[in-house]
């Protein structure tokens, strides 16, 4: 055990921000490249979503509104304004925090089976203005025309290279970000709330603000995630914030594992790289797909990362498992 | 949003009978959906996700059933029946390896069968939509009640619902099976302290459930056009039903599956576009109101 | 610190599992409640320790009402619990467990830049950890504990919160008669030492006359009878209602259970 975590995971993050950045220089594959702009997205909104899931347990059914919500501000944005990308992105992702500050002030005091659908019920309202307020999001078509990929910093984000290499820095940090969440003195306090509520509210732990805290974050966490995607798609789609796509961070959280930090991440890969070789294979990929599910859940009972976790304390007993 | 249509239809009979009916309609197909996850969730405190897809292959089997036999009923009960055996290996293959682990653990099982049949029906039927047609019987000149337009199936099938509702109703309160399922929704510890074989009560709940779906579906389809993934928005929305009711309450499930059919119903004249939305907003206007839902119990 | 409980009533749906109690437990004392099943011993902490709201009546701390107060606001005044399901977080070693507790005592939100708990927790936890007995097993999952240390973490956690009135119900639930004994040996160590006000809820007549400095009797919700334990042995009323003939053990099952919220 390192004394300083912070600085290892920090190292841990540089180690592989500079092998992705690395790999373009190696050997160019655009599908590859793709894929990992995907993941990116992908990974920082099932990231975010174990915040709230694995870390508090509190089980949220919405959280693709928040995903939504960030590609649908950034693209306004860069439509409507001047701004410069990194301003818009930081703009859209605050208008994101302060959605999920709001709709979290309204859910987080219910109880957790009506927590789950009241979510639900506003990403699904969330929805339902993106496809009927259509002069300003293109309704059903979604938002088009692009989004200006205006240079930054001498990045022209127009160019998949750049695309990537942007993504890959931001999904990083924000990975980064998201672990001293998880590891903090806040961190613990909503482990505690997940482990036992009445006990932490016994201890002084006022429930609702750390829940508040926590889907607030999460909410934000999305946003960026929805940004990337936002990017990738060069534009918005209510898709984005439709409810399968939560399903699919749900997921990719309970494929890799609620109980590792970077169980969504991975999980998030095993999802996208299957819908691809699926997709390729047959045009059935639903039935694969759920066929996959349904051995890995029964099998496993948990994700590969708990899994593989668990498999290792059980071959060195002694406890020292982390 | 068009408040002077909505004002226009509402003082007009005619107009008021026909979207009456029309809510009707989706109000008691949803019931017929919801009271069955309504039931699973109160009993065995399962949120059944795949309960869309009970109510889609119903749809579809009745649909196969009347190719074959030529006779609605015998395809109304085939959906039904069909759905209920269905829900009955559900519970036992899936649901039962899963009781009591994570809520999202639950969800994952429901969403791969969801998926999975979603495929199968396009696989089986194909993936463009069915229409089954209306049974000749019916195939009669509308009734004109104050002006408004009734076609008589749909008089029918309000009347069916309604009928199921009753006996659903009557069979918790009064049947000894019943009681043993309002008593285990209250409190499952009790009723297997009592002796109650709970294995067998929870494939007959998921077997009612599946049978009410299964009916829904099939007395849906000539109204409705099948297609794969149909079951999706109706889950949705007996979500919305169970949770406004109050889960677990089947009486709550009745009257808010009427709620969101009304407001289904005169919503389509004064938000056409925005309908889904209105169901949201009483939903979470309901629920920030009474967090229980209508009939629902403080915990 | 003195507590003074004046005229407390609750009632739950017409039933009165608390009525018009008024009991005063002096600074340092050492009280057991006792009284059979369903007599609202455990209503009676919740409604001290603020969990719910009393229907009317009085808490106070040193002569301070705090009547109004929520349970944090209680916390912060100085009242401890722990409660008869002993409740700590499952997840976690017994080091993490006191260390999350000393950190929400300090504050939950602090520097959020800060990965390490603040100065000073680690030590005030092993503190504690010390007083209640755990070091041992300092580096084990609270789920896997035995049963007697984990009633052990649940008082520590609240020992970790530096109270000065601590409220224990049913200690020695569950426990073997030996066991049972260890433990209400360790909570008096802590009584002394920590200078607490210490009520708790005991079964085993044996250790209430023992241990206990007073007596309180609780029945239907009312206050049967208080005095030392020489005065309840012979109390006629106790007797009669509780304690019967032998005068020994837990009463027979079958009254309402009382739930803890």
């Amino acid at each position: 055990m390192s004394g300083r975590p912070a600085l290892r995971d920090a190292l841990i993050a540089l180690a592989a921000l500079v092998v992705i950045l690395a790999i373009p220089f190696f050997h160019r594959s655009p599908a590859f490249e793709d894929f990992v702009i995907r993941v990116s997205a992908m990974a920082l909104f099932a990231t975010s979503l174990n915040l709230l899931v694995g870390t508090t347990g509190m089980v949220s059914f919405g959280h693709g509104m928040f995903y939504g919500f960030g590609a649908y501000a950034f693209g306004l944005l860069m439509q409507m304004t001047d701004l410069s990308l990194p301003v818009a992105a930081v703009l859209a992702v605050a208008m994101t925090t302060i959605a999920a500050l709001i709709v979290g002030a309204i859910c987080v005091r219910l109880g957790s089976d009506y927590f789950a659908f009241v979510t639900l019920a506003f990403q699904m309202l969330f929805y339902s203005i993106i496809i009927s307020w259509q002069s300003l999001t293109g309704g059903d078509q979604g938002l088009r025309g692009g989004i200006p990929r205006r240079e930054i910093f001498g990045f022209e984000l127009a160019s998949q290279l750049h695309l990537y290499q942007f993504c890959a820095v931001v999904a990083v940090l924000g990975l980064l970000a998201l672990r001293h969440v998880t590891e903090s003195r806040f961190g613990r306090t909503l482990r505690m709330i997940r482990d036992n509520e009445h006990r932490a509210a016994f201890l002084g732990v006022v429930l609702w603000r750390a829940r508040l805290g926590a889907f607030t974050l999460a909410g934000g966490f999305a946003g960026l995630g929805g940004v990337l995607a936002a990017l990738f798609v060069s534009g918005a789609y209510p898709e984005l914030a439709d409810w399968p796509n939560s399903g699919q961070a749900i997921f990719a959280v309970m494929l890799g594992g609620i109980g590792s930090f970077l169980g969504p991440t991975l999980g998030a890969m095993i999802l996208l790289a299957l819908n691809d070789a699926v997709t390729r294979v047959t045009e059935y990929h639903g039935l694969v797909l759920g066929l996959v599910i349904l051995i890995s859940a029964l099998g496993l009972r948990r994700g590969v990362l708990d899994y593989l976790r668990l498999i290792r304390s059980r071959r060195a007993p002694s406890g020292e498992s982390r | 949003m068009d408040f002077e249509a909505l004002a226009a239809c509402l003082t007009t009979a005619a107009c008021v009978v026909t979207q009456t009916t029309s809510g009707l309609i989706v109000g008691m197909l949803l019931f017929l959906v919801a009271a069955g996850v309504t039931l699973i969730f109160g009993v065995l405190k399962v949120v059944n996700f795949a309960h869309g897809t009970f109510y889609m292959l119903g749809g579809y089997v009745a649909y196969s059933t009347l190719n074959v036999t030529g006779s609605y009923t015998v395809a109304v009960l085939a959906g039904a029946l069909a759905m209920a055996a269905f829900g009955v290996v559900f519970e036992r293959a899936l649901i039962s390896r899963v009781y009591g682990s994570n809520v999202l653990m639950q969800l994952l099982i429901c969403y791969a069968v969801v998926l999975i049949f979603d495929d199968l029906v396009k696989i089986v039927w194909g993936p463009e939509f069915h229409a089954m047609g209306m049974p000749p019987a019916f195939q009669v000149p509308p009734l004109f009640i104050a002006g408004g337009v009734v076609p008589p199936f749909y008089a029918v099938l309000i009347a069916i619902a309604a009928l199921i509702a009753i006996v659903l109703g009557l069979g918790l309160s009064r049947t000894r099976l019943g009681k043993t399922v309002r008593a285990a929704a209250i409190n499952p510890q009790m009723v297997s302290a009592l002796g109650v074989n709970t294995t067998l009560l929870f494939a007959i709940v998921f077997a009612i459930g599946g049978g009410l779906a299964g009916l829904a579906g099939a007395l849906a389809a000539p109204v409705r056009s099948l297609s794969p993934g149909m079951g999706f928005s109706i889950l949705i929305e007996s979500f919305i039903v169970t949770v406004i009711g109050g889960m677990g309450s089947i009486a709550g499930a009745l009257v808010s599956a009427l709620l969101i059919g009304m407001v289904r119903g005169f919503g389509t004249i004064g938000f056409p576009k925005f309908t889904d939305g209105l169901i949201y907003i009483v939903m979470i206007a309901i629920l920030l109101t009474r967090p229980q839902g209508l009939f629902g119990r403080r915990q | 610190m003195r507590l003074e409980i004046r005229r407390l009533t609750k009632a739950f749906g017409g039933v009165h599992a608390i009525e018009d109690v008024s009991l005063d437990f002096a600074s340092g004392s050492l009280s057991a409640v006792i009284g059979p099943n369903g007599a609202g011993k455990t209503t009676f902490f919740n409604l001290i320790s603020g969990a719910f709201p009393a229907d009317s009546g009085q808490v106070l701390l040193d002569g301070e009402d705090v009547t109004s107060l929520g349970k944090i606001a209680r916390l912060r005044r100085g009242i401890g619990r722990a409660f008869q399901v002993a409740s700590c977080f499952p997840t976690m070693t017994v080091e993490e467990n006191l260390v999350a507790a000393v950190t929400a005592h300090v504050g939950q939100w602090g520097n959020p830049g800060r990965r390490l708990p603040p100065a000073g927790v680690r030590e005030r936890a092993h503190e504690v950890m010390e007083l209640a007995g755990l070091t041992k097993v300092a580096g084990v999952e609270a789920a896997i504990l035995s049963h007697g240390d984990q009633k052990l973490l649940d008082i520590a956690l609240a020992l970790a919160l530096e109270p000065r009135v601590l409220l224990l119900d049913e200690p020695t639930a569950g426990m073997g008669p030996d066991e049972r004994w260890r433990m209400i040996e360790r909570v008096r160590g802590l009584w002394e030492r920590q200078k607490l006000t210490l009520v708790f809820i005991e079964h085993d007549m044996d250790i209430v006359f023992q241990v206990a400095s007073s007596i309180r009797v609780l029945c239907y919700g009312r206050v049967l009878a208080e005095g030392t334990p020489d005065e309840i042995r012979s109390n006629q009323a106790v007797i009669d209602a509780y304690l019967g003939t032998e005068g020994h053990d837990t009463p027979a099952e079958g009254a309402p259970s009382e739930a803890t919220p």
